[in-house]
């Protein structure tokens, strides 16, 4: 039998390796990087889909990776994003195309499918740099000032966040003496059970855990880089940063923290438990997000502070896990948890390149941009609507779905506040969404007249549209793939 | 005797204006034709709807065979959840006179929205709109109603902000007119913005009622949740929060149906064209508000009647709330039609004073013994209501074409002029006024004698109080448009050579037979009174018991009493004929000036201004409510967002600063003159660099930082005290 995982790997590695020697190649259409990596990414989904349909829930490569089910909703979660952000390049690159630009892109990728997978802490932290790296590249791309002052930003931070982790790798080490996620969760338990005076060193490795992923994830206060990098980087590598990389913080959040949450509800203190950390952070950014977001002025800015809100909403069912991992609130937030990663990585993403392609075309990024777009871009403004509107909660998008689930997992009586701080902070958040729609259909546009919406993003922006309504209509399905990801979790 | 229809009879009310929204965005490119398309599936939509009214027409029972679609299919099964639609005859009435009213609506907007630009993009989201109120009325669980309940909200906003180019004429207010300092007057998409927060807010109320209601419950489904009463009530009850869920879920109705507090953004709501105001107010969005509370409402009384543990008195805070707040928005509303200029805005007024009715009368039901009785009084009141507001906004639109004006003082003497207008309109306001045989009287006279049989003495007499003020604006209303000379503005409009006129056929056909419907309901309800058949008390008794049975088919053991009361209509009576003789007096005949009456100065005066500034609350909601987030926003983002959170460090800044200038000192005094290229990338370098060192980066270092001190603090000190 064909092992796809592996052929998946190991495609996306070769196509890194090799698209750069394109550059040997003289006198050919730069493109040519591009569409190898976008059909390169479409066999790697391809692969990724066909192994997640029948997972072998077994150890792979020494018991590195975990070919389970929610590594595959996030691989193809990442990988389709990186796919959409590729064939958007093919239309932001051209003339100026470069097999380097694709060959990072094509790095991120497979660190994120590495991550997707990760089963050891010293796996997840090379797949983790494997994706960084390249980011800080590609976000000083654009040969601008503001570009290279983002990337420069972006980095600092994402290396002291790096060293975070690694921080607490080190101490989950001389703790268990392991680096196998599931030997020191069995470690730590261990540790708590028995309350020796190395709790409190557990007890640090896992908030310094907290504390790198949030880097990632976008938790405040671990929050600050994101809407200079956002705004700085070429838009299509922010869409990576939004859509993608941060999912594969969530993933490696939903591996590392909830795995050693499951230990440590053993233990825990009723007013000090991890469920009470989440509800706090979650609430501290969503409500920061969404106010911060409110006042921009900026397209790019705003989106970053709504990507901001929204990991918020996703940490809700981590809330949930970890409040009671056996119950059914548990599997509700979890499989609410997943289903806005997915939803999230489609929304951000077409929101993120729909802004891109304006500030592309119209070569300005505030909001004054935005007026009268409906008559002048048809498409773009129509995609930005549904986006928005869907990343609003409205029903019957699909955001509506992930959100109502993952409210539904704590409305109970210990987090019922979380639940009513979450849906007030979703309509405050249609206040600055409808602001933006206001703009596109209700204002008049300062320069009239059609701009050209070329061909690739028309394409990402019709499967993006119709994914985004097409779950919002029958989301039955997208409920059972999150659900049986999140049952990985659940155990 | 059963009168049977296909199952996908039901499903095609809602799902055909959807398809009309989608083929009318599909046939853009084909001009006006996309427009009738969109009205010929309001008609089909409409028929089908009139499948289900049969059956209660000829006097036999409603059955449906599963056919293509089942009544109910399934959903979502991770959650169990499962989505149909009701097929008893309160839905049956309710779907009707959504269906025809949006219909007759539809088919004015045809000549209304003519010479309109936007005419398809007004057609779709009508459509989208009366399908989503379809989907309200027909759900059989309340998270597809929460669906067609937000969808409506969209495209509320959408339609209230037609007018997109703002221009002053579409603007709703007076333009400088203030109160507490905030500007009074709104453009259309200020308009439609402020319905679209404001009823958000109330839906926010609702999503938490209805999450907290699945957590106990473990299903949206009315009928589940009346057959497992027994569990999710007693555990709703001993938590505290029977009431509490139920008033959350209320929430929502007082935002959709712009009650007391929520009831600012409807009179601004005026913004958009007349046919969406009179959609709006008559057949949809407003009364959404109603249909979720009579839908919840039996759920509510008796799971809690029939609890052994708990009784009705348990849930009475609930319905208490309900009641109060119908009759005091009615009353409200009512005070502050009475001064209004600018038509639409009084028929607004008045809307949301109509709607308060409503709310009373479903209130009533459950402080009375007879819950049968306020549920079918609200219901009856909700379909005369739509009848004749749907008739008057309609021949508003045509009067303020025709006057080229939207104040009643503009207008005046038109009864001459627009004869056929001017007697829809007088039908209609007589329905308006209570004063019998319309259909208003009738069904009014329902709500108020449900109050009076349930001992709510104190509700009656707001009601009746209402029913006075109602008698009077209504005519003033009349008098202001109809009769006296014309207004100065009107001369000029005839001088430029618009000369006042009736409209087409296609514009006042509708409101003709929205006005002949509400003669024929008041003329048949009178019948009624010797003839059982024609009784129409009894039919929307029966209707509503029909639902409460679909929910608890052993509630009502006692059969519903249809007893025509005679005293309360009696002193209702005497309210009406009080306010229609003042008015008449002041407006028909214009004895007196009410100029003269009210006076510069005194009590009347300041009464006056008083109910002209809408008691004031409107402006104090956007000092409070918008004016004070937009500060604080704007607050936040400039502490934390541009300026960097935290200046402790000044040293680094200092540093990045000096190394800047050291940077350009060298870059000026020594790379200058050398290659151009190198001192292109050392001055790039250098503001790179500048940028980065100016504390901001190392301000985010620092917030980080102390995030991850916080996040160690709060287990050491966690840890701490569980050790000890």
């Amino acid at each position: 039998m064909i092992d796809f995982l592996t052929l998946a790997i190991g495609t996306l590695a070769g196509c890194s390796l090799l698209l750069p020697l394109l550059q040997l190649v003289k006198g050919r259409d730069w493109n040519l990087s591009g569409y190898i990596l976008a059909a390169v990414l479409a066999s790697a989904m391809v692969m990724v889909a066909v192994f997640t349909l029948s997972p072998s829930d077994l150890p792979w490569f020494g018991s590195l990776l975990r070919g389970d089910a929610l590594g595959g909703v996030f691989a193809l979660v990442t990988l389709g994003v990186t796919l959409m952000v590729t064939l958007a390049s093919l239309e932001t690159q051209k003339g100026e195309g470069n097999p380097v630009y694709y060959s990072l892109l094509s790095f991120t990728a497979l660190g994120m499918l590495l991550l997707s997978y990760s089963q050891d802490l010293l796996m997840l932290f090379v797949a983790w740099e494997l994706m960084s790296l390249p980011t800080y590249v590609l976000a000083g791309f654009d040969k601008k000032l503001r570009s290279n002052e983002a990337a420069v930003k972006y980095a600092v931070i994402g290396a002291m966040s790096s060293a975070i982790i690694l921080y607490a790798i080190s101490l989950a080490y001389g703790l268990t003496g392991s680096t196998q996620i599931s030997a020191v969760v069995q470690g730590f338990s261990r540790l708590l059970a028995a309350q020796s005076d190395a709790t409190a060193l557990a007890s640090v490795a896992i908030l310094l855990f907290v504390a790198g992923f949030g880097f990632k994830m976008s938790i405040v206060p671990f929050h600050m880089w994101i809407p200079d990098a956002y705004e700085g980087a070429p838009t299509t590598v922010s869409t990576l940063l939004a859509a993608a990389t941060k999912k594969a913080g969530f993933i490696a959040g939903i591996r590392v923290l909830l795995a050693i949450t499951t230990a440590y509800v053993v233990t825990q203190n009723p007013a000090f438990t991890m469920a009470n950390v989440f509800a706090v952070l979650a609430l501290v950014t969503m409500t920061v997000g969404n106010v911060s977001a409110l006042t921009q002025k900026s397209m790019t800015r705003l989106l970053a502070y709504s990507s901001i809100a929204q990991a918020g909403y996703i940490l809700i069912g981590f809330v949930a896990f970890s409040a009671d991992p056996q119950s059914a609130s548990a599997s509700i937030g979890m499989t609410g948890s997943v289903f806005h990663v997915i939803n999230h990585a489609l929304m951000k993403g077409a929101a993120f390149l729909a802004a891109g392609l304006v500030i592309m075309q119209l070569r300005r990024a505030d909001l004054g941009a935005f007026d009268g777009l409906g008559r002048r871009m048809p498409i773009t403004a129509f995609t930005l609507t549904v986006a928005l509107l869907a990343l609003a909660g409205v029903p019957p998008l699909s955001g509506f779905w992930s959100k109502l689930l993952l409210f539904l997992s704590v409305s109970n009586a210990q987090f019922g506040w979380l639940a009513l701080a979450a849906i007030l902070n979703s309509a405050f958040s249609l206040g600055y969404y409808a602001w933006i729609i206001k703009r596109m259909y209700i204002d008049e546009a300062d320069a009239p007249g059609r701009v050209k919406e070329p061909l690739w993003f028309v394409v990402v922006f019709a499967v993006a549209v119709g994914l985004i309504i097409g779950i919002g209509l029958f989301p039955q399905q997208a409920i059972n793939l999150s659900s049986a990801a999140a049952a990985g979790i659940l155990g | 005797m059963a009168f049977v229809i296909p199952s996908y009879f039901v499903w095609l009310i809602f799902a055909l204006p959807y398809t009309g929204a989608l083929l009318s965005a599909a046939l853009r490119k084909a001009g006006k034709v996309s427009n009738v398309v969109a009205v010929g599936f309001s008609l089909l939509s409409a028929l089908f709807a009139f499948s289900m009214l049969l059956p209660i027409i000829t006097g036999q029972s409603l059955d449906t065979v599963d056919s293509v679609i089942p009544k109910s299919v399934p959903w979502i099964s991770g959650l169990n959840l499962r989505m149909g639609v009701l097929t008893d005859p309160y839905t049956a009435i309710l779907t009707n006179v959504v269906a025809w009213v949006s219909f007759l609506i539809m088919v004015y907007s045809l000549e209304y929205m003519k010479e309109d630009g936007g005419s398809n993009r007004y057609f779709f989201f009508v459509s989208l709109f009366v399908g989503s109120m379809q989907l309200i009325v027909l759900s059989d669980n309340l998270l597809s109603l929460f669906i067609g309940w937000e969808m409506v909200g969209l495209c509320s906003y959408a339609l209230i902000g037609h007018y997109w180019k703002d221009e002053t004429k579409d603007w709703v207010g007076t333009p400088g007119d203030r109160a507490l300092g905030e500007e009074q007057a709104y453009s259309p998409s200020h308009a439609g913005m402020k319905a679209f927060v404001m009823t958000r807010v109330g839906d926010v109320a609702m999503l938490a009622g209805i999450l907290i209601l699945f957590f106990y419950a473990g299903t949206f489904n009315y009928q589940a949740l009346a057959s497992t009463y027994g569990t999710w009530v007693p555990a709703l009850n001993s938590s505290g929060l029977l009431v509490p869920v139920a008033l959350l879920i209320f929430g929502g109705a007082v935002g959709k149906s712009a009650q007391f507090p929520l009831h600012e953004w409807l009179p601004d709501a005026m913004a958009g064209p007349a046919p969406v105001s009179a959609l709006i107010h008559a057949a949809t969005m407003v009364k959404a508000g109603v249909v979720l509370v009579a839908r919840i409402a039996p759920l509510f009384y008796f799971a809690a009647v029939s609890s052994t543990s708990l009784g009705a008195a348990s849930v009475q805070p609930f319905f208490a709330t309900v009641a109060w707040i119908g009759a005091f928005t009615a009353v409200l509303a009512a005070s502050q039609a009475l001064v209004g200029f600018e038509l639409k805005k009084i028929l607004a007024y008045s809307t949301v004073s109509q709607v308060g009715y409503m709310m009373m009368a479903v209130g009533v039901a459950g402080l009375s013994s007879d819950f049968v009785q306020g549920l079918s009084a609200g219901l009856y009141h909700l379909m005369s209501h739509a009848i004749f507001k749907a008739c008057l906004f309609l021949a508003a639109g045509a009067l303020i074409h025709s006057a080229d004006s939207k104040y009643v003082s503009e207008m005046g003497g038109m009864r001459s002029t627009m004869k056929l207008t001017f007697a829809a309109v007088l039908i209609a306001s007589a329905s308006l006024s209570g004063i019998p045989p319309f259909s208003g009287f009738w069904s009014k006279d329902a709500v108020l004698g449900a109050a009076w049989d349930a001992g709510q003495y104190g509700l009656f007499a707001v009601g009746a109080l209402t029913a006075g003020l109602t008698a009077f604006y209504s005519f003033r209303m009349l008098g202001l448009v109809f009769y006296g000379s014309s207004s100065r503005r009107l001369e000029q409009v005839e001088q430029a050579g618009h000369h006042v006129h009736e409209p087409s056929p296609v514009m006042w056909v509708p409101y003709a037979i929205l006005a002949f419907g509400s003669l024929i309901v008041g003329l048949a309800a009178l019948a009624g009174q010797v003839i059982p058949s024609l009784n129409l008390d009894a039919t929307f008794t029966a209707a509503a018991a029909s639902y409460v049975q679909s929910l608890y088919p052993s509630a009502l053991s006692t059969g519903p009493s249809v007893a025509f009361n005679l005293a309360p209509s009696l002193v209702t009576l005497l309210f009406v004929g009080i306010g229609f003789f003042l008015s008449a007096w002041l407006y028909l005949l214009r004895r007196t000036s009410p100029e003269r009456l009210v006076g510069g100065t005194g009590f009347l005066h300041n009464l006056y201004i008083f109910l002209e500034k809408r008691w004031y609350i409107n402006a104090l909601y956007y000092r409070v409510f918008v004016n004070a987030p937009v500060a604080a926003s704007g607050w936040l983002s400039e502490k934390f967002d541009r300026m960097g959170l935290f200046r402790v460090n000044d040293a680094g800044s200092i540093l990045g600063v000096s190394l800047s200038a050291a940077g350009n000192w060298v870059d000026v005094k020594i790379v200058d003159g050398a290659a151009n290229g190198f001192s292109a990338a050392g001055q790039a370098l250098s503001r790179v660099v500048r940028k980065a060192q100016t504390g901001v980066v190392e301000n985010y270092i620092q917030v980080f930082a102390i995030g991850i001190v916080l996040l160690v603090a709060f287990l050491l000190v966690a840890l701490g005290v569980r050790l000890r």
